[in-house]
């Protein structure tokens, strides 16, 4: 008796894996980049993540346009939802990767150093307007050669988000100065809340560990143990440690310097556009101002953070690829994507015709990409700022000194990229 | 079956023969039961390990036109003066030599005051099932939920009127915050295992044992536990295995970094971020693969050994 | 004599009732966050029955993942016929391992206990390889077929085996049953408690399996229920709310299963009264 269950779950088995496996022919046949559906039109799959609704219904908006604009092809677009750069890499390395992806700045100099991506150049003609794009947005994705390997979809920038209603009460001026923001955060410091959150990460405080004359990453290696680069940070830390007018996250239950702000956790944090849609939707009733990021000794700085469209070097499609590329980082397609601000527009065609600068919120952050330092430092940034980000955090909690810490982040950091 | 069948052979057929049919009966057997087996482990595993093998051995870019730069043991021998290796092996031998007991024993223990034959044992049975039956990584979101700073635990320790902590991001904590949630999310894992072989421990043994004045821990330490030793045996080295290579919620808690100083750092995550995190390094990251696989290989006979010797005693 | 019996009573219902409690309390506290509005959440004001109870997070899952029921068909499809697949395999490998002697088992057993040593991350990208050059990516029998056996319960079988009485065997061989027969007939039916855990773990193993459909499958329509979850999650950082809901969603279909073969299960883990 006992064995017919073993019999009948074998054989449902079977016919399963049957089933799934003539389902599967009939649909799409297997990988990705094999080219034409069965209607004749050529298929182009696109890959990215996806970090909130809105950026998906933003992204479908312009699919389903290009698609309008372009009857012969078709997108097949695949989110990958985590550890998106494994998977994709492994894709790659199977030869199955999609044809178009997306591509953070920090991880874009490695990627093209293996030969991954198909250089662009070769496709870009005069209508595209590849001048119109900021500089300092699209050089990571450049080679040495000056060759391109992606243009980006947009970028964004940190500003000083800060809560109006708190800034009210203390009677303190939005700081535009880092001895102004001290002073400010030590102000508006209560029971419940920090002055300034802080995300004690590499990406968050380049631009303040290079706000002296030091640099964190020089030729490839780590530098941020350097004494101008500690010198430059040690406010930040002592802001924390010994006028207690600083936190992490962490330290107040929080996931982000954003969500700080909106429980009303800290009454300034350094945050970048994403945050408006956040604040707005999640937060209506926090009324909150941005600025530009207080100045260093006179010299202004930020963060600017860009993912680019790269194509796929084996891709079968690349003409149509190439097609999708331009659009969704075309003037139009970009107009689309940055309406909503959810990303500011890397050309500065766009910029100009949504009139982002004279915006009361996103001014501040618009005017940040003139100057701002673009989140990619050369291939072994992933590695520099992990070794950093792992050690900076217990200064920051001041578990250590700022100088120990970092001098063994930069040591360890080191050894790992010279091996 | 053999006995059924040596009744027909006539006398005159030599025992050489028969052994020879035996020996062939029991290869075609034994590897007729196996055949599935062997043929996913030499496909799916052994040929991708021998893979591994190989990278070992080189400098590695698989992305792109692949690079291989033979350069012999030199990725063995660069674990030797590797700080962070040296940081996550002891972070995760400290984990194991917390976790593996803590977890054996709530197992047993659990498993056998189930067995007890107390009414309501069946809703316990559930109630205990569930961590069992929900995902590690659903489990590790509703800790970190709990572990917020403002969250579950803080509040009731506060309460309470005993300190609080910050569970996540202190370097000093992080780590014991996943010991204690694994341990709670593992032990009925092992539970269920226990309660399953406790099955099989013939009643009578416990009769007997009563009968003689042997008090409720007399026959757990002397019926119970040395009747369970093939399982114990089970549960230790799978325990190991597990724990050596943690790696999901460390992975979670410090965002991949594992973060802060270090302290959450296992080698399965060193592994993993040398052969995703930086390009080129997939042949180190195989080579302390290996390192650990040999480390849990001597750590589960060491095991072995220990637990026969204690047969003996 | 009798009194000391329920003083030890009353101690282990004690015993019991804690352990419940410490198991249960993350389950309600998750549970009753996905019922709470984003407000209340983030108040960081403690009370287990919501103030404001609300069935909005679970309606966002319903209408962001419009793929959902696909996703789940896909997670039962893998995860049951996965699981069919290892119980048997891993049981006739165990029991060879235990009880036929052949030239090799040796050489075979220590094989099995060495792969459960190196880590998936090692074996990730050759493995993708291979599912490759088979065309089996995006469908069912590549998420199958490499884990239709786990070496980790072909030895937990062979644990469970060796200890098992010789003489049932010698009798069935008088009824004239052949090995494999035999092995389904009388040692199977045996072995039930065991294949009872196993099930629920491999069950578990291939519900919660997250990295391998990631690499394998690419179209949204062969996602499993993990993906597609977790693509929710990465949308919704910081709402604890939803994230809650989405746990929950995600861990009911298993208790759904656990309950409709509960009787199964409980009849394998306690199969005292046949003994």
């Amino acid at each position: 008796m006992k064995s017919k269950w073993w019999i009948i779950s074998a054989l449902l088995t079977f016919t399963l894996l049957a089933s799934g496996c003539s389902g599967n022919d009939g649909t799409s046949g297997d990988g990705g980049s094999d080219g034409e559906t069965e209607d004749g039109k050529t298929e182009v799959t696109l890959a990215g993540w996806s970090s909130s609704p809105e950026e998906e219904k933003l992204l479908q908006q312009q699919l389903d346009d290009f698609e309008e604009e372009h009857p012969d092809i078709t997108v097949k677009h695949e989110v990958i939802a985590d550890q998106y750069m494994d998977v994709l890499k492994t894709r790659l390395v199977g030869g199955e990767g999609p044809d178009v992806f997306y591509l953070d700045a920090v991880e874009a100099p490695a990627l093209i150093e293996t030969g991954v991506l198909e250089p662009l150049n070769s496709y870009v003609e005069d209508d595209f307007d590849a001048e119109d794009f900021e500089e300092n947005l699209i050089d990571p994705f450049k080679d040495e050669e000056d060759e391109v390997y992606g243009f980006p979809k947009g970028y964004s920038t940190l500003g000083l988000f800060y809560n109006k209603e708190m800034l009210d009460e203390a009677g303190v001026e939005v700081p535009t100065n880092w001895e102004e923001l001290e002073e400010a955060a030590k102000e508006l410091t209560t029971e419940d809340t920090v002055g300034l959150g802080v995300s004690p990460e590499m990406a968050r405080n380049q631009f303040i560990g290079e706000s002296g004359s030091g640099d964190m990453v020089t030729e490839g290696e780590a530098n941020f143990g350097s004494q101008e680069v500690i010198d430059a940070l040690q406010p930040l830390v002592d802001l924390r440690n010994e006028d207690e007018a600083a936190a992490a996250p962490s330290e107040m239950g929080s996931e982000s310097t954003g969500e700080m702000l909106g429980q009303g956790r800290a009454a300034m944090v350094m945050e970048g556009n994403w945050n408006v849609p956040y604040l707005n939707e999640t937060f209506p009733d926090m009324e909150y101002g941005v600025a530009e990021v207080p100045t260093f000794d006179d010299t202004e700085a930020t963060m600017a953070y860009t993912v680019s469209y790269v194509m796929n070097q084996a891709s079968e499609q690349k003409e149509a690829s190439w097609e999708l590329i331009s659009y969704l980082t075309g003037k139009e397609g970009m107009k689309t994507w940055t309406e909503s601000g959810l990303e500011l527009p890397a050309r500065q065609s766009v910029a100009e015709e949504l009139g982002y600068e004279e915006d009361e919120v996103r001014g501040p952050l618009v005017e940040g990409a003139e100057y701002a330092t673009a989140w990619s430092d050369g291939p072994n940034l992933p590695t520099i700022y992990n070794n950093f980000d792992n050690e900076f955090l217990s200064a920051f909690l001041g578990e250590k000194s700022l100088e120990d810490a970092l001098e063994t982040g930069e040591e360890v950091a080191n050894d790992e990229i010279s091996d | 079956m053999e006995r059924a069948e040596a009744g027909s052979y006539s006398k005159a057929n030599s025992k050489k023969k028969r052994n020879y049919t035996r020996l062939l009966r029991n290869i075609i057997q034994g590897y007729g039961f196996m055949l599935p087996t062997i043929l996913v482990l030499l496909v799916f595993i052994l040929g991708p390990v021998l893979y591994a093998v190989f990278l070992s051995f080189f400098d590695v870019t698989l992305l792109g036109s692949t690079v291989l730069d033979y350069t012999g043991v030199d990725n063995y021998l660069r674990i030797m003066d590797d700080s962070r290796a040296k940081r996550a092996l002891l972070n995760t031998a400290l984990y194991v030599g917390i976790v593996v007991p803590v977890q054996t024993f709530l197992a047993l223990f659990l498993a056998s005051t189930l067995n007890a034959g107390l009414k309501g044992e069946k809703i316990f049975r559930i109630i205990y099932f569930l961590p069992t039956l929900t995902s590690s990584a659903v489990l590790t979101l509703i800790f970190m939920w709990m572990y917020n700073q403002n969250g579950l635990i803080n509040n009731v320790l506060d309460k309470l009127n005993m300190p609080t902590y910050n569970w996540i991001g202190d370097p000093n904590i992080a780590l014991y915050s996943i010991m204690i949630m694994n341990i709670w999310a593992t032990a009925p894992l092992f539970m269920v295992i226990y309660l399953a072989a406790l099955q099989g421990v013939p009643k009578n043994l416990y009769e007997a044992a009563e009968l003689d004045g042997a008090n409720v821990l007399q026959r757990f330490w002397h019926i119970t536990v040395p009747q369970l030793r093939p399982i114990t045996s089970f549960v230790v080295i799978m325990g190991l295995i597990g724990t050596f290579q943690l790696f999901d919620q460390s992975y979670i808690f410090s965002g991949g970094s594992g973060g802060p100083s270090n302290s959450t750092l296992t080698v399965v995550l060193l592994i993993y971020q040398y052969a995703f995190k930086s390009l080129g390094t997939m042949g180190y990251a195989t080579a302390i693969a290996f390192m650990l696989a040999l480390i849990i290989l001597i750590a589960s006979i060491l095991q072995r050994v220990l637990s026969k010797e204690e047969q003996f005693n | 004599m009798e009194r000391k019996r329920s003083w030890a009573k009353k101690l282990l219902y004690v015993v019991l009732i804690t352990y419940a409690l410490i198991t249960l309390v993350p389950f309600v506290w998750a549970l009753s966050s996905s019922f709470k509005t984003f407000a209340e959440i983030s108040s960081g004001v403690m009370s287990f029955i919501p103030r404001e109870f609300t069935f909005e997070n679970y309606k966002q899952i319903f209408i962001e993942e419009e793929l959902f029921f696909r996703w789940l068909s896909n997670s039962v499809a893998i995860a049951g016929g996965g699981t069919a697949l290892n119980l048997l395999f891993n049981s006739m490998a165990g029991y060879a391992l235990a009880r036929i002697s052949f030239p090799g088992k040796r050489v075979w057993f220590m094989l099995i206990l060495a792969v459960i040593m190196i880590p998936v991350q090692v074996t990730m990208i050759p493995n993708y390889l291979i599912l490759k050059e088979l065309g089996w990516l995006n469908s069912y029998q590549g998420m199958i077929v490499p884990a239709m056996i786990n070496a980790t319960f072909i030895f937990m079988m062979r644990q469970f085996f060796i200890n098992f009485p010789k003489e049932l065997e010698e009798a069935a061989s008088l009824d004239g049953l052949g090995r494999f027969g035999m092995f389904l007939k009388v040692v199977l039916p045996l072995a039930k408690p065991a294949l009872a855990a196993q099930a629920i773990f491999v069950f578990m193993g291939f519900w919660n399996d997250f990295m391998r459909p990631l690499i394998i499958m690419t179209d949204a329509d062969m996602y499993t229920l993990t993906v597609g979850l977790n693509s929710f999650k990465g949308q919704y950082v910081t709402y604890w709310n939803y994230i809650m809901a989405a746990s929950m969603v995600f861990t009911l279909p298993v208790l759904v299963i656990y309950m409709f073969f509960n009787k199964f299960f409980m009849k394998g883990l306690s199969f005292t009264a046949d003994k």
